[in-house]
């Protein structure tokens, strides 16, 4: 298996993983929604200090809040252009590790709204969506992305482009009232 | 040895990329998401932020190739920490951080006012500092005292309200002549009289020369051209467009060199997206050589936001000796001025 960093910033954790194979070699995080630039070069730093060169980059790409998943994946992109190494994109709510057969994940999405997947026999069955609570059934929330099931999932996914879900806020000035 | 410095810039909605070697530039890419906005009549910072991912490693892949040079020849990256829009500067300092990380290289968090004044660098053999630094942009209206470009800067005036450039575009929604406001109303002035109205110029009263000299306020202006749009049902766009220009450009030129006079320093430079004016700079140029100013303008393209001038201060900063940033850091988007580098 290929030595990998591992990152996910699409929720309020920021977390760093070196995974080679089934090892889990580190796996960190650091809690704070507006913390990730920083926590993110911090943790990449330390891991770094415990591992050999990683051959590829592994990244979540959201849904997750817009600002600090780009953190993640900015960072990921030019960590591997510098590198000269892969970087795989994958979806970060398919990386939650539940042990159920049938279960419905979620994170805060802000604005009273949650991002949430269905997964039935370990395949997405549903989602990724962004919706009110209350228009979803039975969610699990405040689970994180796992490392390792993050990149597991880069052998069946490339996602390119972050999930964001959401248009920007924004009215052209010709609409306005 | 000149270090070879790759500069990052994504304050705004321009993601852009220097590298410099020394003083001399090697690259200049910028990608511009200004199209996308222009149809909200100003930047949309999530549409922004959006833009700078996508266009990060394509911008700093074809300045590499640009510059003929590798990553592994970089010898520091620098990016512009703040101030700025949040969402915009994470995206260039995440990268910024990812590729300095990525190379083991030094990380150089740099101020955008500052790198605006250090581009100068680039174009002018003799040391710029000490000088006045007139820095004006659709986001930035300071005067500014440099002493040393790479540690001592010192906010002399600001904008009270809104910026130069702010008010170029605000004027320019309100005679239809589209986004961004600067170039257009430069165009329309041309075939225009700037003395065709008397618009006020803020903040020149002798009270507010005594209280306030440095400081700019272009809302009463706005207010007034509104106003005169409004009374005048015939009124001339062309000359609205070039009387309000010349209230601008009269008003930051009557400051920036009340400074260097009452400084005793006799250099000025113009930064910024506003320095791209084509009147700021003729009338500049006429009243410094008037006045004996050395006068240092920017070529227009280094005017406005690019990742020249993030790189050509990184270099500075290498080449002074100055520390880089240690460990880790957050943009701080309303970093002040005073603060060159982190």
């Amino acid at each position: 298996m290929t030595l990998t960093l591992a990152i996910d910033t699409s929720t309020s954790r920021t977390i760093v993983g070196i995974i080679d194979g089934d090892e889990v070699i580190f796996e960190k995080f650091h809690e704070g929604a507006t913390d990730h630039g920083r926590a993110l070069s911090q943790l990449v730093a330390e891991a770094l200090k415990v591992s050999r060169p990683p051959k590829q980059v592994v990244v979540g790409m959201g849904p997750g809040p817009f600002t600090g998943l780009r953190v993640g994946i900015s960072f990921a992109h030019t960590f591997g252009l510098a590198r000269n190494i892969p970087v795989i994109g994958v979806c970060s709510l398919d990386a939650i590790a539940i042990d159920a057969n049938e279960y419905t994940v979620a994170i805060d999405a802000r604005r009273k709204e949650i991002y949430w997947a269905r997964y039935k026999d370990g395949v997405r069955i549903e989602g990724p969506s962004v919706n009110k609570p209350a228009e979803v059934d039975g969610f699990i929330l405040d689970q994180y992305p796992d490392m390792k099931k993050l990149v597991s999932l880069s052998t069946s996914q490339n996602v390119t482009e972050p999930m964001y879900l959401r248009r920007p806020d924004a009215v052209p000035t010709a609409e306005r009232t | 040895m000149q270090p070879i410095v790759l500069g990052i810039e994504t304050s705004c909605d321009e993601t852009a990329i220097g590298i410099v070697r020394g003083r001399t530039l090697l690259a200049n890419v910028i990608a511009s998401s200004v199209d996308e906005h222009a149809r909200f009549g100003g930047v949309v910072p999530e549409i922004a932020s959006r833009a700078h991912l996508e266009a990060m490693l394509p911008s700093i892949e074809r300045a590499l190739k640009d510059s003929q040079i590798s990553l592994s020849d970089i010898d520091a990256v620098a990016v512009t920490a703040g101030p700025g829009l949040v969402g915009a500067l994470l995206v260039g300092v995440a990268s910024a951080s990812g590729l300095a990380q990525g190379l083991g290289r030094p990380l150089y968090g740099v101020n955008h006012l500052a790198a605006h004044v250090s581009v100068d660098y680039l174009t002018h053999d003799q040391p710029t500092d000490p000088t006045i630094a007139l820095l004006v942009s659709g986001g930035h209206s300071s005067l500014l005292q440099v002493d040393d470009i790479t540690g001592s800067i010192t906010k002399l005036g600001a904008t009270m309200d809104d910026a130069a450039g702010e008010a170029f575009d605000k004027i320019a929604r309100i005679l239809n002549l589209g986004f961004p406001g600067g170039p257009a109303i430069d165009r329309e002035a041309v075939s225009g009289s700037a003395s065709a109205i008397d618009f006020p110029r803020g903040l020149t009263t002798t009270n507010d020369w005594a209280t306030r000299p440095y400081d700019f306020s272009f809302s009463g202006l706005k207010t007034a051209v509104a106003r005169y749009l409004e009374s005048t049902p015939s009124f001339v766009r062309a000359d609205v467009a070039a009387s309000f220009q010349e209230a601008v450009v009269d008003v930051l030129l009557l400051k920036a060199l009340a400074a260097c006079k009452s400084s005793g320093i006799e250099s000025l430079v113009i930064a910024g997206g506003v320095a791209a004016n084509s009147r700021l700079r003729a009338v500049a140029t006429e009243r410094c050589e008037k006045a004996g100013i050395q006068l240092r303008i920017p070529s227009p393209a280094l005017c406005t936001d690019n990742g020249a001038m993030v790189a050509s201060l990184g270099s500075l900063m290498v080449s002074a000796g100055r520390p880089a940033t240690q460990g880790a850091f957050d943009a701080d988007s309303s970093l002040k001025v005073e603060q060159v580098s982190l």
